[in-house]
């Protein structure tokens, strides 16, 4: 499913004033009018910042902030739709594919999670 | 077609079926080898095992290369495999002057020892789909050979054995549930009798590590040994349900003790690798206790797969710093019988070889602080360092990617003296609590983020060091920028090579140290580096090829040469003597 990437910009935008609980719950109540995806995650999948601690801090250091395996993340100039791509389809031989891993809600919180970062 | 699944289906496209070309030329070739060459301390005509023979030596015992021609070493052929996807990770066997060796998505080639043409090539079909979503993947470190096979394990979770002679496949045995556990195999299998064994990979993955007796001849499972929670006394070091998720897979080959008909196997770290648990690890935190058999050594009956005996080098490790790596070096001392085995952490570890009661313990490092010391006697942790969430202060020495490297040093019964490369290097560290990932597929489990920083002694770097492996005292060392990420050799030839990360080859005097030779192979290397006979000439094989996931650190530590050092590509370099 593709996101529009003007609800990823707005949740973008919005996160820093969310707690954690609250994006949860309005992913998950967003309902028929809302095509946000798929979050019927507890509140723990849903929390973009231990995902992140989880998979991706094996590669992108310093919670993203500093470039290692992977390149550093916080201040990205890339747009919402190109992180979402290349954190779904991955890069072959550099950092894997997590379309079919996590859920469009889950990569939503991460993709949240990178844009709140400070450097 | 969702973007996703164009690019599966793009991928589908690439996957390459077997190809096969005979040479007929080649009829007489042994598909063994003997038993005699695998017990030997330096391994001769042939590198017939990966650890060179069973003792772990990766020594050769052929010395037309020496201190005193080695100034006249030069390429004789290259090979260059297809799709070197992360380089050339995998150590090359020479059996009756050809040569094989793996590549990427477990693609293996047979080539004349002599003049590197090829005499079969074989590149299995994989699930490209699983591939993609794999981290440790696609690389591939190696191969065995026995009972007329050639064997190789693929990251999708298959064993599979081809004909020696032709490359054809006998028999393909899925092993492992891949698609559920993310991981599958990229170390090389070990040959004993009539098994063949592997183990799976994951330490930070959420899974039981196990290792795998297959029948040689068939493809049978014999045996599956789980390395967390192998046992009713394992079970009860983890707390609650923790050891359905805990990691330990031995991802590296051991190696064989005929005397005692042991297989000794490495495991790797528990997951999550940093435990928030801090000093009251045993009760709480994501898996209280001592997580038995991670970090750990253990003696297997090559035949039943049972346990014998065990050593835990690093009980509880919350940090990182598994068994998996390095080799089993067999040395008899004064009458004891000694295995020599690295740790992860730095510390290198001597064991009595019919129980693993250790003998002595010592740093080949500088730059450590994940614990105080460790008792030489009995090898207990003094003053260990038990992480809690938050920032770690001061920073966890030495880094995740450890104080040594999972590529071999090298052992020379001649001079008595044991070569490894040590790494320097920290990294600031705030512990975070998570929980495993198990659904669809199992993910990561790191609890962490962190960033490499220099040790508080100097730069981020590397050393090769020549020791006695049972005392440690060193005789001499060479230091590198970067620390050098391949296996090392030491040669009858007096000689020690070392490949190193910015792309040279060193050839090394080996009782002093003295830089003898070099050559620029243009890209880093990941692999490891063998001699063997073809047609009554000595050579010397080493993969070139960057792209470990510790090599992809570089380029943030060091910048040039990495920023530029493709990891795509690679190519197999064979040296020998200008005539
Ligand atoms: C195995 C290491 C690895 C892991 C794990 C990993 N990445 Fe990456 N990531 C990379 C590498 C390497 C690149 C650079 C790829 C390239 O060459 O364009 C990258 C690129 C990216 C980019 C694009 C950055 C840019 O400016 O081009 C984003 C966004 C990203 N990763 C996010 C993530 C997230 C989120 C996760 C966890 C769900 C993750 N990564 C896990 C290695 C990794």
């Amino acid at each position: 499913m593709r996101i529009p990437s003007v609800i990823i910009a707005s949740l973008a935008l919005i996160w820093p004033c969310l707690s954690i609980a609250a994006f949860a719950q309005q992913s998950t109540g967003a309902g028929a009018e809302n095509p946000l995806p798929q979050a019927e995650a507890s509140p723990n999948d849903i929390d973009g910042e231990k995902m992140f601690a989880t998979t991706c801090g094996f590669c992108h250091q310093d919670g993203g902030r500093h470039a290692g395996r992977g390149p550093k993340l916080s201040k990205s100039e890339r747009s919402d739709e190109y992180i979402v791509e290349r954190i779904k389809k991955g890069k072959p031989g550099a950092m894997p594919a997590y379309g079919g891993v996590f859920s469009d809600g889950q990569i939503i919180a991460i993709l949240a999670y990178i844009r709140g970062l400070d450097d | 077609m969702t973007l996703h699944e164009r690019y599966v289906v793009g991928c589908a496209t690439v996957a390459v079926a077997a190809l096969v070309t005979i040479s007929p030329t080649r009829a007489q070739v042994p598909t063994q080898p003997q038993e005699a060459a695998l017990n030997a301390e330096a391994a001769q005509n042939d590198w017939p095992t990966y650890h060179g023979t069973y003792k772990s030596y990766h020594y050769s015992g052929l010395d037309q290369i020496n201190t005193g021609n080695v100034k006249n070493l030069e390429v004789a052929w290259m090979h260059f495999p297809e799709r070197a996807t992360r380089g050339i990770q995998s150590t090359p066997l020479a059996l009756d002057g050809v040569l094989y060796y793996s590549g990427s998505y477990s693609r293996v080639y047979a080539l004349d020892g002599a003049t590197g043409k090829t005499i079969w090539a074989y590149a299995p079909e994989l699930d490209e789909d699983l591939v993609s979503k794999q981290t440790h993947s696609p690389y591939n470190r190696g191969i065995a050979i026995g009972h007329g096979n050639l064997y190789v394990g693929t990251v999708d979770g298959r064993l599979i054995a081809l004909d020696l002679k032709t490359g054809k496949p006998v028999w393909d045995t899925k092993l492992l549930d891949s698609k559920k556990m993310t991981v599958g195999f990229t170390g090389a299998p070990l040959v004993v009798k009539d098994k063949v064994i592997i183990g799976a990979q994951g330490g930070e993955w959420p899974h039981r590590g196990p290792i795998f007796g297959v029948e040689g001849k068939t493809g049978a499972k014999k045996w599956e040994f789980f390395t967390v929670a192998g046992t009713e006394e394992a079970m009860k070091t983890w707390g609650g349900d923790s050891w359905r998720t805990g990691g330990g897979g031995g991802w590296m080959p051991g190696t064989y003790d005929p005397e005692t008909n042991t297989v000794w196997w490495g495991t790797a770290n528990p997951a999550p690798l940093y435990d928030w648990g801090g000093a009251d690890w045993k009760k709480s935190g994501p898996r209280p206790g001592e997580n038995l058999y991670t970090t750990s050594v253990i003696a297997l009956d090559p035949d039943s797969g049972k346990l014998k005996f065990y050593h835990q080098e690093l009980p509880h490790d919350a940090w990182d710093f598994d068994s998996s790596v390095g080799e089993f070096v067999m040395i008899d001392r004064g009458g004891k019988k000694l295995v020599v085995h690295a740790n992860k952490s730095g510390y290198i570890f001597v064991y009595d070889r019919s129980n693993a009661k250790i003998e002595n313990v010592w740093p080949l490092v500088k730059n450590i602080n994940f614990v105080k010391s460790i008792d030489p006697k009995t090898g207990e942790l003094i003053g260990r360092r038990d992480l809690s969430e938050g920032k770690v202060d001061p920073p966890l020495c030495p880094a995740i990617a450890g104080g040594i490297s999972w590529n071999s040093g090298a052992y020379s019964p001649k001079n008595g003296l044991f070569y490894r490369i040590g790494q320097e290097w920290c990294m600031e560290l705030t512990v975070e609590k998570t929980t495993p990932i198990l659904e669809p597929m199992a993910q990561l489990n790191i609890g962490a983020t962190f960033k490499f920083i220099p040790p508080p002694d100097g730069p981020a770097r590397g050393h090769l060091s020549a020791r006695d492996p049972v005392t440690g005292a060193k005789k001499w060392e060479v230091n590198y920028k970067e620390p050098p990420l391949a296996s090392v050799l030491a040669t009858a030839g007096n000689l020690v090579f070392v490949p190193d990360a910015e792309g040279i080859v060193h050839a090394y005097n080996a009782d002093t140290g003295e830089e003898l030779w070099s050559r620029n192979n243009g890209m880093g290397h990941n692999a490891g580096i063998i001699s063997y006979m073809a047609g009554g000439k000595q050579y010397i094989a080493v993969p070139a090829g960057w792209g470990s996931l510790v090599a992809d650190e570089f380029v943030a530590l060091y910048g040039e040469p990495f920023k530029s050092m493709p990891k795509n590509t690679g190519a197999l370099v064979v040296f020998a003597l200008r005539q």
